[in-house]
C-alpha cells in the first residue's frame, strides 16, 4: 500500500504543475518554453555553458510544460528573460520588451507546418475535416495560432472543424502524435520539424508536410520591460548578440541549427499580429 | 498371445524387465512433478513480470485516465514502450469507465474512442495468469483505480517468447535427463535383479542338465552367505543326492530280477533235470545188466547221450542267462531256443501250450541286442504264464519288418489290472509292493527307444513290443 501511494503522490505531481522553487536570488534565470529541441540535455547545458561564459556568471535555465506557465513565471519575476514565442510576447508586449531575435538559415523567420502522417492522402487543410489534430500549445504561434486563424478564415472554429484536438505541450510531440497514428494531423513549428529531420530521422520521415505558412517572426528572447536597464539582463542581452562571436556560443547555436541572435526588431512580428487580430486577439 | 509370450521369458528376465518398468515407471512421475514445479515456477515469474509491467502502468495512467488526458496516456506509454525493457511490452490500450479507447501504445490498431472490449474480452486478469498456453504473447488487463474509484482498465500484450522458448528448453532437458536418468537406474535394476536371481539361474540350469536329470551343483557356485536362495540350493543338492540314489537302488533292483526270473523258473528247471536223471539212471542199470549184450549196449549208450546232451543245452541255457557280461552280444536265433528251454518246463508243468513262431532270420535279429531282448522276452513270457489258466494258451510271435522287430506276446489269462499297466506302460512311479519285473521291461524297451502297444481282443490280452532296428 504504501509503495502505491508514493507513486500515486509521485505521478500526481508529475501531471500537475510544478510550483516555482524558492531558493535565493543569487543567479540568473533565463527560461525557455518548448519552442525549440527541448528534450535533448546535450543542446540546453551547451547553450547553458555558452551564456553563461557570455555573461561572466552562472545562468540557471528553467524549463516549464507550457508556455502560460514560462510567460506568468516571466510577469511574476519569478525568472529574469525567457525565449517565449511571438504570440505570448504580443499578447503581453505591454510588459515585455525584445532581448533578441535568432536568425534561422539567414533570416529571423520561421513557418508554420501543418502536417499529416507520410501515408495519408490529405492535400490541403480543408481534407482533414472530422479528423483529430494534435496542437503543440494554445499559446503557441505555429502550434495553434496559425492554424486556427486559418480556420478562422474558413469559417471554422478548431473543435467544430476537427473531430477532437489535443495539446500536446511540444512541437515534438506534434510529430510523434501524427507519426505514432494517435491524431490525422498537426499543427508544428517549421524550424523544430527541420531541425528534427536531421537529428531524429527515424521519426519525422513517418510525417509529410501538407501547408505551410507565410513567413512569421521567431520566438524571441524577451524580459519584463522594466527589468532591461539591468546590468544583468543587459549582460544577457550581449551575451546573446554576441554568441556567434565565441567558440562556445558557436557550438551552442550550431547544435540550435541557428546562425546567430539579430537585435530585436518589433515588425518582424507583425504577420502573428494580423493572426491575432483575426481570432479577435488584441495583438 | 502377448501374455503367453511373457510367461515364456525366463523369470530372471521378467523380474528386472519389471523391475526397469517400475523405474520407468518412477521417471514418469518424477518428470511430471518436476514439470508442474517448472511451469508453477514459470508462471509466478511471468505474473511478477506483468505485475511490474502493469502494476506500474496502471498507478501512473489512473489520474490521466480519470481526467481523460490523451495525449498524456499516449506519450507514457509511447515512452514505457520504448523504454530499456519496454520491448516485452508489445501493445498497451487505456480505456475509460464505459471501455472506449483513451489511448493505445500503437493507435492505428486501437483509435481513440473505438470498443476496447476486442482487446479486453479474452484478456486474462493478473492473479489467473499462466504461460501454459505455449503462446508467445499474453493479454493481460488490471482495471485502473484513483481513490478506490475505477477509472477505466489497462489491456496490455506482454511478450513472453523468452519464457516460452526457455520453458520448452529447460522442459526438454528435464525429459532428457530424467529419461537418461531412468534408462540408467532400470539398467541397475536389471543388473542388480539379475545378480540377485543369479542362483535361480543356476538351479535351472542344473535341473536341466544331463538330459533332463538333475544335476548336482558344485559347491564352489553356491553363494558363501546364508540366504534362503543359498539354501535352496544346498537343499536342491541334498534332494539330487536323494534322486541319485534312488536310481541306484532302482537299477540294483533291476539287477536282481534277472536272477529272480530265474529263481521263478528253478523249480520247473530242477524237474527238467531231475526226470531224465531217473532215466540216465535206469539206462545205466540196464547197460551194467546186459553188459554181455552188445546191442542193448550200444542203444542204452545212445540213449544216455541224448540225456546227457539235453541237460548239458539246459546247463548252458541256464548259464547263458545268468551270464553278467553280455553286452554288446547281438541276438542270435538261438537265444530264441535258449528262451523256449528255460519257458517251455514251465508251461508245461502248468500244462499250458505254447504257440512259438520266429518269423524273422538272423540278419534282422542281429540289429538288436541279445541281453536286453532275452530279459523283456522271458519276464513277458513269465507274466504270460503267471496269468494263463491251467491248461491255457500261451503264444510268442516274432516279426521282422522294414525297420523294427516286433514281439507279440499273447495269453488267456483275465488281463493286466491298471496297476500293472501303469508299470509297464507310462514312467510313474512304481507303486510300492509289486515286483519290478514288468517295470524293468518298461525301462528296456524305453532304453532301446522301443514302444509297447496293450490290446485285448476275444479273451485274450496281447503285448506288442516294437523294438526299431540297428540298436545292436
Amino acid at each position: 500500500m504504501r509503495r502505491r501511494q508514493v507513486i500515486a503522490a509521485f505521478a500526481a505531481s508529475a501531471a500537475l504543475s510544478a510550483p516555482p522553487i524558492l531558493r535565493a536570488q543569487t543567479r540568473f534565470r533565463l527560461a525557455l518554453t518548448p519552442v525549440f529541441l527541448d528534450n535533448d540535455a546535450r543542446v540546453i547545458e551547451q547553450l547553458r555553458a555558452a551564456l553563461s561564459e557570455g555573461t561572466g556568471q552562472d545562468i540557471d535555465l528553467v524549463q516549464r510544460r507550457t508556455y502560460q506557465e514560462i510567460t506568468g513565471a516571466l510577469l511574476d519575476g519569478s525568472v529574469d528573460a525567457a525565449w517565449v514565442c511571438g504570440y505570448p510576447f504580443l499578447q503581453h508586449k505591454d510588459q515585455l520588451s525584445l532581448l533578441g531575435v535568432p536568425v534561422w538559415r539567414g533570416r529571423p523567420l520561421y513557418r508554420s507546418y501543418l502536417i499529416v502522417s507520410a501515408g495519408d492522402a490529405a492535400e490541403r487543410i480543408e481534407d482533414l475535416r472530422g479528423g483529430m489534430h494534435a496542437f503543440s500549445d494554445p499559446d503557441s504561434n505555429s502550434g495553434f495560432l496559425v492554424t486556427a486563424s486559418d480556420l478562422a478564415r474558413m469559417g471554422e472554429t478548431p473543435d467544430g472543424f476537427f473531430s477532437r484536438t489535443l495539446f500536446t505541450w511540444g512541437h515534438r510531440n506534434v510529430v510523434r502524435a501524427v507519426a505514432g497514428g494517435l491524431v490525422r494531423s498537426g499543427s508544428v513549428d517549421g524550424y523544430v520539424w527541420e531541425a528534427l529531420s536531421v537529428v531524429e530521422p527515424d521519426l519525422v520521415p513517418r510525417t509529410r508536410v501538407i501547408a505551410r505558412s507565410e513567413l512569421l517572426g521567431f520566438p524571441p528572447f524577451a524580459a519584463r520591460t522594466d527589468r532591461i536597464g539591468d546590468a544583468d539582463v543587459a549582460a544577457l542581452q550581449r551575451a546573446l548578440l554576441g554568441m556567434n562571436g565565441t567558440a562556445t556560443g558557436r557550438a551552442a547555436l550550431d547544435l540550435l541549427f541557428l546562425d546567430r541572435i539579430a537585435a530585436p526588431d518589433l515588425r518582424l512580428f507583425d504577420g502573428i499580429a494580423l493572426r491575432m487580430a483575426e481570432l479577435g486577439q488584441d495583438g | 498371445m502377448t501374455r503367453r509370450t511373457f510367461s515364456r521369458i525366463p523369470i530372471t528376465l521378467r523380474v528386472a524387465l519389471a523391475m526397469g518398468g517400475l523405474m520407468i515407471l518412477l521417471g514418469l512421475v518424477a518428470s511430471q512433478q518436476v514439470l508442474r514445479s517448472l511451469s508453477r515456477l514459470h508462471d509466478d515469474r511471468l505474473r511478477e513480470i506483468a505485475r511490474l509491467h502493469v502494476g506500474g502502468l496502471s498507478v501512473a495512467l489512473g489520474p490521466l485516465a480519470l481526467h481523460k488526458d490523451v495525449w498524456e496516456i499516449y506519450d507514457t506509454l509511447d515512452r514505457a514502450r520504448t523504454a530499456s525493457d519496454g520491448q516485452r511490452m508489445l501493445f498497451t490500450v487505456v480505456a475509460d469507465d464505459r471501455n472506449r479507447v483513451l489511448a493505445a501504445s500503437d493507435p492505428l490498431r486501437a483509435p481513440i474512442d473505438s470498443d476496447a472490449t476486442r482487446f479486453s474480452e479474452d484478456a486474462s486478469d493478473l492473479a489467473a495468469l499462466t504461460a501454459s498456453g505455449g503462446a508467445p504473447q499474453v493479454r493481460v488487463r488490471a482495471p485502473l483505480l484513483v481513490a478506490g474509484r475505477r477509472v477505466g482498465q489497462i489491456v496490455t500484450e506482454i511478450d513472453v517468447g523468452d519464457l516460452v522458448a526457455e520453458r520448452r528448453r529447460v522442459s526438454l532437458f528435464l525429459l532428457l535427463a530424467n529419461a537418461a536418468a531412468t534408462v540408467l537406474l532400470a539398467c541397475a535394476g536389471y543388473v542388480l535383479v539379475a545378480r540377485m536371481l543369479k542362483p535361480v539361474t543356476l538351479l535351472t540350469q542344473h535341473m536341466d542338465s544331463a538330459g533332463g536329470a538333475p544335476g548336482r551343483i558344485p559347491e564352489a557356485e553356491i553363494p558363501e552367505s546364508d540366504t534362503e536362495l543359498a539354501r535352496l540350493l544346498r537343499r536342491f543338492n541334498t534332494m539330487t543326492g536323494a534322486i541319485e540314489a534312488r536310481t541306484e537302488a532302482e537299477r540294483r533292483l533291476a539287477e536282481r530280477e534277472r536272477f529272480v526270473s530265474l529263481g521263478r523258473l528253478s523249480s520247473s528247471l530242477a524237474h527238467e533235470i531231475n526226470n531224465p536223471l531217473g532215466g540216465l539212471l535206469n539206462t545205466a542199470d540196464t547197460i551194467r545188466t546186459y553188459a554181455g549184450r552188445p546191442e542193448v549196449v550200444q542203444s542204452s549208450a545212445e540213449l544216455l547221450q541224448r540225456g546227457l546232451l539235453h541237460l548239458k543245452d539246459v546247463s548252458r541255457a541256464i548259464l547263458e542267462e545268468n551270464r553278467l557280461d553280455r553286452s554288446g552280444t547281438p541276438l542270435r536265433p538261438s537265444d530264441f531256443d535258449d528262451l523256449k528251454l528255460l519257458f517251455e518246463p514251465e508251461a508245461t508243468r502248468k500244462a499250458q501250450s505254447l504257440d512259438w513262431t520266429i518269423r524273422a532270420d538272423g540278419a534282422a535279429l542281429a540289429t538288436l541286442p541279445a541281453a536286453p531282448l532275452r530279459q523283456i522276452v522271458l519276464n513277458l513270457l513269465l507274466n504270460a504264464s503267471a496269468a494263463a489258466p491251467e491248461g491255457g494258451r500261451i503264444g510268442l510271435d516274432v516279426t521282422a519288418q522294414e525297420d523294427a522287430i516286433e514281439l507279440a506276446i499273447t495269453d488267456d489269462g483275465p488281463g493286466l489290472g491298471a496297476r500293472d499297466l501303469d508299470r509297464l506302460m507310462s514312467s510313474v512311479p512304481v507303486a510300492p509292493g509289486g515286483g519290478v519285473g514288468l517295470r524293468l521291461v518298461h525301462d528296456l524297451v524305453a532304453g532301446l527307444g522301443g514302444r509297447i502297444r496293450h490290446h485285448r481282443e476275444a479273451g485274450r490280452t496281447a503285448l506288442v513290443v516294437r523294438l526299431p532296428s540297428g540298436r545292436a
